[in-house]
Parts: C-alpha cells; sequence; structure tokens
C-alpha cells in the first residue's frame, strides 16, 4: 500500500509556474525544476523507488517554487524529502560532514583564531581543499574569531542584562557565536535600548546545514536538544534569533521536515526584525539619530518564505536618514553551504548573477541584508560590505 | 495605523490598485498567495469582447454605454466609461514606462490569435500581437508562415492552421507550416521535448542566436510577410529581441500564446510588480491572508498565515483575491462562500442552476458570474448585512458579471482596481 505522508502533490495542476520561478532551472537546463523534479516525480517515486532520478540533488532548498505556486504544493518539502530517502548518497563525505558541523568546527577554530583564519586563507590550503574536498578555490570563507560569543557574553554583558524587568532569550545561532561576535553585542545593545534584557540557552546548531546535507537523524538530536533548552526556565519571554535561518528551523522546520513536537516553542520564536518591529508598532522607539546613508536591500528566500521580509521593511524604514532601495527579489545563489561545493559552484554563481547586477546599479554604500549566508554570496562577488537591520539599528542608537 | 492601503491578492486587480495607491504616495503593500492568473492568460486585454447572445462587440464604449444603462448591477456601471478609459490610459502608461507598449485600435476592438487558432476579440494587445502596421500587412498579403521551434511540444502549428482557415478572414489566405531549430542546444545537456516556453524565451533573452535563428525564420518562411511564433521571444527584453529579429528577416513577427506558462502574460506581470516595487510598494509574496475580523462595519485586522501573534492593521483594505480557483470564492455543495471576511456572496440558491449541461455552452456558465456582492463604491456586506467602509473589491472577487462569456476579465480587474484606489486616495486627502 501507497503511504500517503504528503499529498499536496496531489494539489499540482502543472501549470509550470514553480519552474518559470526557480533559479536554478534558469541557471542550467539539467536541472528539469521543481514541477517535474517534485509533484510529478513524487507520484512515482511512492510507487516504485527505482523510478527516482538523480536530479533532485540540484535543488538548493529556496523554496521559491513554494512561494510561487497558486495551489499550495509544498514542492520543496517534496523535493528535500525525497532526496535524502531515496538518493543513495555514500556516508562517508568528510566535505559534507565538516561543511554541516558548523558548531564543532567553529568551537576549534576559534581556540586558533587569527592562525585559524590564516590557514584557512592560504593559496596552499585552498588548493588542497579544491583538489581534496572539492570546495572550489575562489571560496572566501567566512572569518573565524578568536573567542565565541558566549565567552564574551559571560564575561561583559551578563551582568547588565539583570537589570531590565522584560527579557528576551537569545538564540545567537554559530554564525555570531564563531564568526561575527560583533552582531551579537549589537543585537544586546538595540534589545537594551528597547528596554529588554538579554538571556541565553544552552543552544546548538540550528540544524539547516544538516538538514541540506542529509544529516537528519544528527539535526533531530540538535533540534531535541533546542526544544529541550529554550523551554527550560523561564517560558514566557520570546525566543528572538538573528538569523532568518535559525529562526525558520525553530519555528517551521523542526515540525514541517523533521516531524518533532516544537509546539512548546514555536510560538514564541520571532526573527529579530519582527520583534523590534512589534515593539516600534507599540511606540516602543528608541532615539535614533539621522544616519545619511544610503544602502541596498536584499531579501533572503528563506525569510521571504516565513514572511518576514516586510517587517524588516517596516523597521528599515522607521531608521531616520536610512535611503533604502529595495532590491527584486533574487536568490544570491549560495543557499547555504550548497554554494561551497564544487560541483555546485558554476551554478550557484550562474543563479547569484542576477542579485549582483542589481546591487552594482543601485551603487548603494552598503548592502543590508538578515541572513549570513546571503552576506557571504554578496561581499565574495561585490565590492559592497554587507551589514545586518541589527548593525544598522545600532549604527543609528550610536550617533551622538 | 501602519498602512495606508493593504491589498489582498497580486493579481492585475491588486496590482493596477496597488500602483495607483503608492503612486500618489500612499503606504501600500500587497500580499500574494501563489503567482497570479497572468501567468496562464493571453497577456491582451480585454474590455469587453462578446454580447449576452455571445456576438462579437466592435465597439467596446459605444456597446458599454447602451448596455450599462440596464444593468446598475455591472461593475462597468459602478466605474463608469470615463473610470475605464482612464485606468486603460493608467495601465499603458505605467507598462511603457517597463518598456511595454500595448497597442489599441482607438474605439474599435481587435483580434488575437489563440493556442487553438481561434480568434478573440480584445481592446489592448502587445505590439507582436497587434499593431496598424500588421492590419497594413494582413490587408495587402494572403501569405502567413505559421512556425514552431523543433520538438517544442506545447504548441501545434498544424492545429492553428486549420482553425484559421475556417475564420472568413482567413479562407483566402496561403498559409505555410514550419519549423526553427537551435542545433547548439539539441545536442547538449538537456533533451528538447523537455523545453518549456520558458525554457526557450530564456534562450532568446541572451540574444545570442538572433542571427542564427533569423535565418532559421527565413528559410523556413519563404515569401510570408508575417511570421507567427508561439510567444517565447524573450521576457524582459523582448522589445529588443523582436525588432532585431525584425530588421534581419524583414518580416512582421507575430506571437501567438502557447500553453501555459504564458510569457506574453508573464511580461506585464514581471512589468507591473517591477513598478509596483519601485515606487516604494511592499510585495509580500507566499503568504495567505488567513481571516480579517470586521467590528462597527470596520476591517481591523488581518491575520495572515505567517504572521501569527501580530496582525496586519491598515487604514483600507482592498479584497482582490480572485474567483475559484485562486481561493477568493470558495464552493461547498450547495453554497458559495467568501473566505476571507465572509462577506455576502450573490449566487443562486439551486445548485443546478450553477452550470449549462454542455461545457462549452456560448453562454458560458452562470458560476463564473457569481461573487461578492458590492453598493456602487465596490464596499461589501458583511455577514450581518452592514457594509464594510474601509474595505473594497476589485476584479474576478466580484459579482455581476460573466469574463468568459463577455471577454472583459482584463478589463474589470483594471478599472475596478483603479477605481477603489482613487476612492482610497480621495478618503485618506479629505481625513
Amino acid at each position: 500500500m501507497i503511504k500517503i505522508e504528503n499529498i499536496s502533490f496531489d494539489h499540482c495542476i502543472k501549470c509550470t509556474v514553480c519552474t518559470m520561478y526557480c533559479p536554478v532551472s534558469q541557471a542550467t537546463h539539467l536541472y528539469p525544476g521543481p514541477k517535474a523534479s517534485g509533484p510529478d516525480a513524487e507520484r512515482l517515486r511512492i510507487k516504485n523507488p527505482e523510478l527516482v532520478d538523480s536530479s533532485l540533488k540540484f535543488c538548493t532548498n529556496c523554496k521559491r517554487c513554494e512561494i510561487a505556486c497558486p495551489s499550495d504544493v509544498k514542492i520543496a518539502e517534496i523535493i528535500q524529502n525525497a532526496k535524502w530517502k531515496y538518493l543513495k548518497i555514500h556516508w562517508f563525505r568528510p566535505r559534507d560532514f565538516f561543511m554541516s558541523r558548523t558548531d564543532f568546527v567553529g568551537g576549534i577554530a576559534t581556540i586558533f583564531g587569527a592562525l585559524a583564519n590564516f590557514i584557512i586563507g592560504l593559496s596552499i590550503t585552498r588548493v588542497i581543499m579544491d583538489l581534496f574536498l572539492k570546495i572550489p578555490f575562489n571560496t572566501k570563507f567566512p572569518r573565524y574569531e578568536g573567542t565565541t560569543f558566549r565567552k564574551i557574553f559571560k564575561k561583559e554583558l551578563c551582568k547588565s542584562q539583570d537589570g531590565f524587568a522584560n527579557k528576551v532569550i537569545y538564540f545567537h545561532g554559530c554564525y555570531v557565536n564563531y564568526n561575527n561576535n560583533e552582531l551579537g553585542r549589537e543585537f544586546v545593545k538595540v534589545m537594551n535600548a528597547l528596554n529588554y534584557g538579554v538571556e541565553m540557552k544552552k543552544e546548538k546548531c540550528c540544524g539547516v546545514p544538516l538538514i541540506a546535507n542529509g544529516f537528519i537523524e544528527k539535526a533531530r538530536k540538535n533540534a531535541l536538544f533546542n526544544i529541550s533548552s529554550l523551554q527550560e526556565g523561564n517560558t514566557e519571554s520570546k525566543i528572538v534569533s538573528s538569523s532568518s535561518s535559525c529562526a525558520f528551523a525553530l519555528k517551521h522546520e523542526y515540525s514541517s521536515f523533521l516531524d518533532l513536537d516544537n509546539s512548546g516553542i514555536s510560538d514564541r520564536v520571532e526573527f529579530v526584525t519582527k520583534f523590534i518591529y512589534n515593539e516600534f508598532r507599540s511606540g516602543n522607539i528608541p532615539e535614533m539619530k539621522p544616519l545619511g546613508i544610503r544602502a541596498a536591500y536584499h531579501s533572503p528566500c528563506h525569510l521571504e518564505r516565513m514572511g518576514g521580509v516586510m517587517y524588516t521593511l517596516g523597521v528599515l524604514k522607521q531608521i531616520p536618514g536610512l535611503e533604502l532601495v529595495v532590491l527584486n527579489s533574487e536568490c544570491c545563489g549560495i543557499a547555504g553551504t550548497y554554494g561551497f561545493k564544487k560541483e555546485n559552484y558554476d551554478i550557484s554563481q550562474a543563479v547569484g548573477k542576477n542579485l549582483f547586477s542589481l546591487i552594482d546599479k543601485a551603487e548603494p554604500e552598503f548592502v543590508i541584508t538578515d541572513c549570513e549566508t546571503c552576506k557571504m554570496q554578496i561581499e565574495m562577488n561585490t565590492r559592497y560590505k554587507v551589514l545586518h537591520p541589527v548593525n544598522i539599528i545600532a549604527m543609528a542608537l550610536d550617533i551622538k | 495605523m501602519i498602512y495606508d492601503c493593504l491589498i489582498i491578492g497580486g493579481g492585475l486587480a491588486g496590482l493596477i490598485c496597488g500602483i495607483k495607491c503608492v503612486s500618489d504616495g500612499l503606504r501600500t503593500a500587497i500580499i500574494s498567495g501563489g503567482m497570479n492568473s497572468l501567468h496562464f492568460s493571453s497577456g491582451s486585454i480585454d474590455i469587453a469582447g462578446y454580447t449576452s447572445r455571445g456576438e462579437v462587440i466592435k465597439k467596446p464604449f459605444e456597446y458599454l454605454k447602451t448596455e450599462l444603462k440596464e444593468n446598475e448591477e455591472h461593475p462597468y456601471a459602478k466605474t463608469g466609461i470615463p473610470g475605464i478609459r482612464g485606468s486603460i490610459g493608467f495601465l499603458t502608461e505605467i507598462l511603457s514606462g517597463q518598456g511595454i507598449n500595448l497597442n489599441h485600435n482607438n474605439e474599435f476592438n481587435h483580434f488575437h490569435i489563440t493556442t487553438l487558432g481561434t480568434l478573440k476579440p480584445t481592446y489592448l494587445s502587445q505590439e507582436s500581437v497587434f499593431s496598424t502596421e500588421l492590419t497594413e500587412i494582413v490587408k495587402s498579403q494572403k501569405k502567413i508562415a505559421i512556425l514552431n521551434f523543433k520538438g517544442f511540444r506545447d504548441y501545434y502549428p498544424d492545429q492553428t492552421a486549420a482553425n484559421l482557415k475556417k475564420n472568413a478572414l482567413f479562407k483566402e489566405a496561403e498559409i505555410i507550416l514550419g519549423d526553427i531549430s537551435l542545433p547548439y542546444y539539441t545536442n547538449t545537456e538537456k533533451n528538447l521535448h523537455e523545453f518549456r516556453s520558458i525554457d526557450l524565451a530564456r534562450i532568446f533573452e541572451t540574444e545570442r542566436y538572433l542571427p542564427r535563428i533569423a535565418e532559421e525564420i527565413k528559410k523556413a518562411s519563404a515569401g510570408a510577410s508575417i511570421v507567427s511564433l508561439p510567444a517565447f521571444i524573450g521576457i524582459n527584453n523582448y522589445k529588443t529581441i523582436r525588432k532585431k529579429l525584425e530588421s534581419l528577416t524583414g518580416k512582421f513577427i507575430y506571437e501567438i500564446p502557447s500553453l501555459p506558462p504564458s510569457i506574453l502574460g508573464l511580461r506585464l506581470d514581471h512589468a507591473l510588480k517591477n513598478s509596483f516595487i519601485n515606487l516604494g510598494g511592499e510585495y509580500i509574496a507566499g503568504d495567505r491572508v488567513v481571516s480579517g475580523a470586521i467590528r462597527n462595519s470596520q476591517v481591523e485586522f488581518l491575520t495572515t498565515k505567517n504572521s501569527g501573534s501580530i496582525p496586519l492593521k491598515s487604514r483600507f483594505y482592498v479584497l482582490t483575491t480572485g474567483s475559484f480557483f485562486s481561493g477568493g470564492l470558495s464552493a461547498g455543495f450547495d453554497s458559495i462562500s467568501e473566505p476571507v471576511f465572509g462577506l455576502k456572496v450573490k449566487y443562486d440558491s439551486k445548485r443546478s442552476k450553477w452550470y449549462n449541461d454542455r461545457f462549452f455552452d456560448k453562454r458560458s456558465h452562470p458560476f463564473l458570474g457569481y461573487g461578492v456582492q458590492t453598493d456602487s463604491r465596490f464596499n461589501p456586506v458583511s455577514e450581518n448585512g452592514k457594509t464594510v467602509k474601509n474595505l473594497f473589491c476589485a476584479g474576478s472577487v466580484l459579482s455581476g458579471y460573466n469574463p468568459v462569456r463577455d471577454a472583459s476579465g482584463g478589463g474589470i480587474a483594471v478599472a475596478t482596481g483603479f477605481k477603489c484606489a482613487e476612492r482610497i486616495i480621495k478618503e485618506i486627502k479629505n481625513d
């Protein structure tokens, strides 16, 4: 008997609109597109797994197909499920293993700090990585910090948080912890300016890179850890994340993709701009000075899927003296770890091409985006520095 | 208040309404769940194509002038004929600002050729479908080439030709059939039979193969001065591409819409969305409005699938959720409802009256005329029978007309969307 796990493929009317908006099928004819790979092929796969074809691996899981679908078919979810369920992918993949263990690798790299950055930056290392790990030579890895955000928080920031009656629980994610301590500091500054103290719970990598690389069981373990850790003690405060992908995982993918019960946290999880937007709306607006800056805003795919872009725009539009050019919605092509793999490099570049030229045309002073991997991709491929909305608010708070 | 105007639905009506509002300085957002029906459309905008008896209308405005006197419930009666003209002017101006020319035949309708080769009356078309130059050529020349891309399975030129021949206009015409191809692509990567119109449009969009394609066209269309191709000669860059092809071949290049997705419709969609976003509008894609709260004849807030605990608020709301396919109307076994606000819907209570027995009946089907009941200002009536003052309705969610029977869907969307925007702008300015 056919086990009907996701029958939304039955709602597909074969209009092909999803394929029109798929950045990967725009970049390469090798990918037949989300319609063919998702709802079309799913009918065959559930009958006979022999009918699975390898083109599934091209999907970046950007979810633009789901946004485009007029019939609400969970196309990307169907493809992701099928990819890891049916494709025979070898268990020994050192590159994918290390790439998806952002917390494990980050933990080691921050111990060595400057030395780690030096070694990763060496041409010889990059040649070796290109040859043996299939990580393209042109990739610039994000810099590792010399310490973790958790240590900084404990040492410098933690004490001053007791003075606040209201609290938020900060899910900082791996990027802030190992690669961008400054964003964490500024998050605390902004929350404090809004009269919220910051609390942190124990956390593991949210699981997004694990899911993307097919380590589903490990992702489930991490998710279970996070769900229970975030429910310890304070269960009133909002759980706020400064990473759009972490927020998406905690709020949606834990239940929709990993089949876990996240009902204890899902209503409390908020991406940072939505939290701030709500505060602004109720009149809690800190004093900000005019910036006098022109910036371009790029909306990350996963934030769009979550419906979060309007909150980021809502917040940015209330920052005085910020001239904002909102770029047309385009995928940057990096899709988490996808663009860091040699076999995907050309596709990833071709997907991002449109966005890069839009940015160049806009001639901003810098680019704003909510997602850390979008930031890496844009900084690798344009001459602009990329900032997070939280950085911009902090900037406006700092002006004396 | 966060927004001045919040539009539910990102189709033609919603986009026109949004562009008008945002260009008058209103803080405007459009919430859209999935792509709109322009993706399945001919890319031409009809105003009124057929009478209720199925006869072709030659002069739409003149026809409407007499027709609307007897029919106050018709959306066009509420926008008025100057309202239709004004909105059409606005649409053509917006699109030409985005590089798309929509041509019309002054007071007259013109015909466009469908995928099947039938002729449909319409009012506005892209220059590859209608221009005065084309009418001249058709008059003086009776040889037409209908070409296809070799192996493209979403279009059948033989069928187009056979149906065209049945029409008096083309009875005398000599029709040549032929193929063009791009061997470079046939040898690589993808099986040509998997190509959809969008894949071909992307190849054309690069301009890389134009001289080659022009040669192919010349070879396949010897002697004909009009060459029709399925609509895939480029997306945003199509104007330049078509001009280049015309100058390289010396022939008029005509476009026939292929099976969905429709490139002719896609061009309009892209242009309108770009215009809305460039003017500063917020286009929220991939979300769905679940419900709207009405209290004291006012919409208080909206809840969407993604909004969670923060409801969306605005001074004015516009409902452009479309008809049954897009979920603007929902049919049960013996009732029809409007799912967002539970507005009053006009329909026959007897299910057997919803449809005619013959699927392709010229009178179409009554259910296509069902929709939300509104007053002369396009304000709807809520469940408890009270008019909702800060909510307007536009496009195919409205009752009082049958877009399929009348060939009027596009015009109604544009005219009503525009009118709602004008009303909102006026009310905000009077405040």
